[in-house]
């Protein structure tokens, strides 16, 4: 059983398509990072999947039922973009208002357990208005954590964000897969630290899926290589082109990619009397991996 | 962890009780509320006081008797003079203007968004949003009797009244309260995004033109009893019982009707 199923998912806004025949597999207790350009239909697919919009063909399921089953809709958390709270009233409140709405027993209880869950206990009685962006989005997981859900779905939640409420949100995100056992759905063009936390990715292009893979996957799809500096760099590069398949220059570095480890790029360098100032070994990440995908392929 | 999974909703009862609570809290702790409490209270006191006060020799004064600031001597929909227009059912704007800022409120700030990600119905929406205006509605004719009586003492205007026909226009105007409220709260879910036309149309409304123009060509015709406006043009100090069971029926029928329209205008529409 997959958290979410999307099968040939299509939305128009007006003559524009911003979906066109999406596909989306969601297993069950993964955090699956949502990757994709402004524009790409990442936020739509979200607020289709919440019941904000509708789509205009497809199909979803969400845990095997309809996406219109409102019992599956019970157990569905949500932040988009920020959290619907009054900037008048406390966090606390707030927070109770959306239990009410939840018809949430113990409300209580549940508030002061995700304020715990968010590390937010010592803000409670301060106003929405007064937080810090990094406490409101905390607090939108908060409430999307009331009524124990068994999906999230989180657009762009560390968007805007300081270093530390970063590591916060991410530490915040890894405890609540462990704790609720949930499935966390969530868009983010900080793909650093989107790295840092997702078991799967998609990667959304033009308002369809281009790539769908495990973190595993995503591992074994970014190698490693040998980054150098040296004086002459032009001279460098085509001395290492001659005995490695794979030598580019990036970043100020050349890059050799087939080379198995430093010390057999040194000693030929050297053989050839190049000095070598700078040589460190690195793996390509899931930003430049996103990079290179959106660079070399294009959706038909 | 699939196979513990229990899926479970709440039931209409416990939505529609968790929802009401939201908004009721909301409503007691918007300060807007209390504002047009205050100023359905002033207008009646202010009309009236204005209006009885001492007049130029020849002039006659506009309100012979103090309940004339609730409600008509005689049901007219055609308006001769503005003792006949303005009276309680002016509250009927008021309250048109609240929704709108209420309903408003719900979208600037993100609480629509929130409340339908949730297993919450757009059925549950226009339901505890009529409710909530009804009774806003309901508390305000109770501050612009209030504010009548006062007027009306302080000017020593006539009290003199059928108690049983006042008793019966002013809980008429109450009931009425219900399917202005729908009304507006279907006319703010239309243009939810466009907060001036909003106020704009629930003012529009409100003022009762279309009735009073319609009453125009058919003059006064009880068939436009069958309009919110027109019942609450027929719950005057002429009323009987005839008069409440006609304004119940209006104005539940027009809520469910707005509600019903307003239910599926939200659930055919994208909320965001």
């Amino acid at each position: 059983m997959n958290a979410i199923e999307i099968k040939n998912l299509t939305k128009n806004f007006g003559e524009k398509q911003a979906l066109g025949g999406l596909n989306m597999t969601v297993p069950v207790g993964s955090i699956y990072g949502f990757i994709g350009e402004n524009g790409s239909g990442k936020s739509t697919t979200e607020k289709i999947i919440c019941g904000l919009m509708h789509a205009n063909g497809g199909e979803i399921k969400l845990f095997d039922r309809p996406l219109s089953d409102p019992d599956v809709r019970a157990k569905v958390g949500v932040l988009i973009e920020s959290p619907g709270c009054f900037p008048n009233i406390s966090v606390w409140n707030n927070l109770m208002l959306q239990a009410a709405n939840l018809s949430i027993e113990n409300p209580e209880q549940e508030v002061a357990k995700v304020l715990k869950m968010v590390r937010m206990e010592g803000s409670a009685s301060n106003k929405y208005k007064n937080c810090s962006l990094g406490m409101k989005q905390r607090i939108g997981i908060a409430m999307a954590l009331l009524g124990n859900p068994v999906l999230l779905v989180l657009d762009e939640p560390i968007n805007g964000l300081d270093a530390d409420g970063m590591r916060i949100m991410r530490e915040v995100l890894v405890d609540i897969t462990k704790t609720y056992s949930c499935t966390v759905l969530v868009s983010s063009h900080i793909l650093g630290e989107l790295e840092k936390i997702a078991t799967h990715y998609g990667i959304i292009r033009g308002g369809k899926m281009i790539k769908e893979m495990t973190a595993a996957e995503l591992e074994a799809n970014c190698p490693t290589y040998v980054a150098l500096k040296a004086k002459d760099m032009e001279k460098t590069k085509k001395l290492l082109e001659r005995k490695f398949d794979r030598v580019v220059e990036e970043n100020e570095y050349i890059r050799v990619y087939d080379a198995e480890k430093p010390e057999q790029i040194v000693k030929y360098l050297f053989d050839n009397k190049i000095t070598v100032s700078e040589i460190k070994t690195d793996k390509i990440n899931l930003e430049e991996y996103y990079i290179n995908l959106m660079d070399n392929k294009e959706v038909k | 962890m699939n196979k513990e999974i229990k899926f479970e909703s709440p039931t209409f009862f416990k939505r529609i009780k968790g929802m009401l609570g939201v908004d009721f809290y909301r409503l007691f702790h918007t300060p807007m509320f209390y504002i047009f409490l205050a100023v359905a209270a002033i207008i009646p006191a202010m009309i009236l006081g204005m209006t009885n006060m001492e007049t130029a020799e020849g002039v006659t004064k506009l309100y012979t008797n103090t309940w004339q600031i609730v409600a008509a001597n005689e049901p007219l929909y055609v308006v001769n003079s503005i003792a006949e227009y303005a009276n309680m059912n002016m509250v009927f704007i008021f309250g048109g203007i609240m929704v709108s800022i209420f309903i408003g409120h719900d979208y600037k700030s993100g609480y629509v968004k929130q409340l339908f990600t949730t297993h919450a119905k757009k059925q549950d929406y226009m339901i505890s949003k009529s409710l909530v205006g009804a009774f806003s509605m309901a508390c305000m004719c109770i501050t612009y009797l209030i504010g009548g009586v006062l007027a009306g003492a302080l000017t020593q205007a006539s009290f003199a009244v059928n108690a049983g026909s006042l008793i019966i226009a002013l809980l008429s105007k109450i009931v009425l309260s219900l399917g202005w409220a729908s009304l507006y709260t279907f006319l703010n879910v239309i243009f939810r995004k466009f907060f001036g036309i909003s106020i704009a149309s629930s003012f529009f409304f409100g003022t009762g033109i279309l009735i009073i123009g319609a009453a125009a060509i058919v003059g006064n015709s009880s068939i436009l009893n069958i309009f919110l406006y027109g019942s609450s043009v027929y719950a005057c100090l002429s009323s009987n019982i005839l008069t409440l069971v006609v304004c119940v029926i209006v104005s539940v029928v027009w809520a469910i009707i707005y509600n019903v329209l307003g239910t599926l205008l939200l659930t055919k529409s994208d909320v965001y």
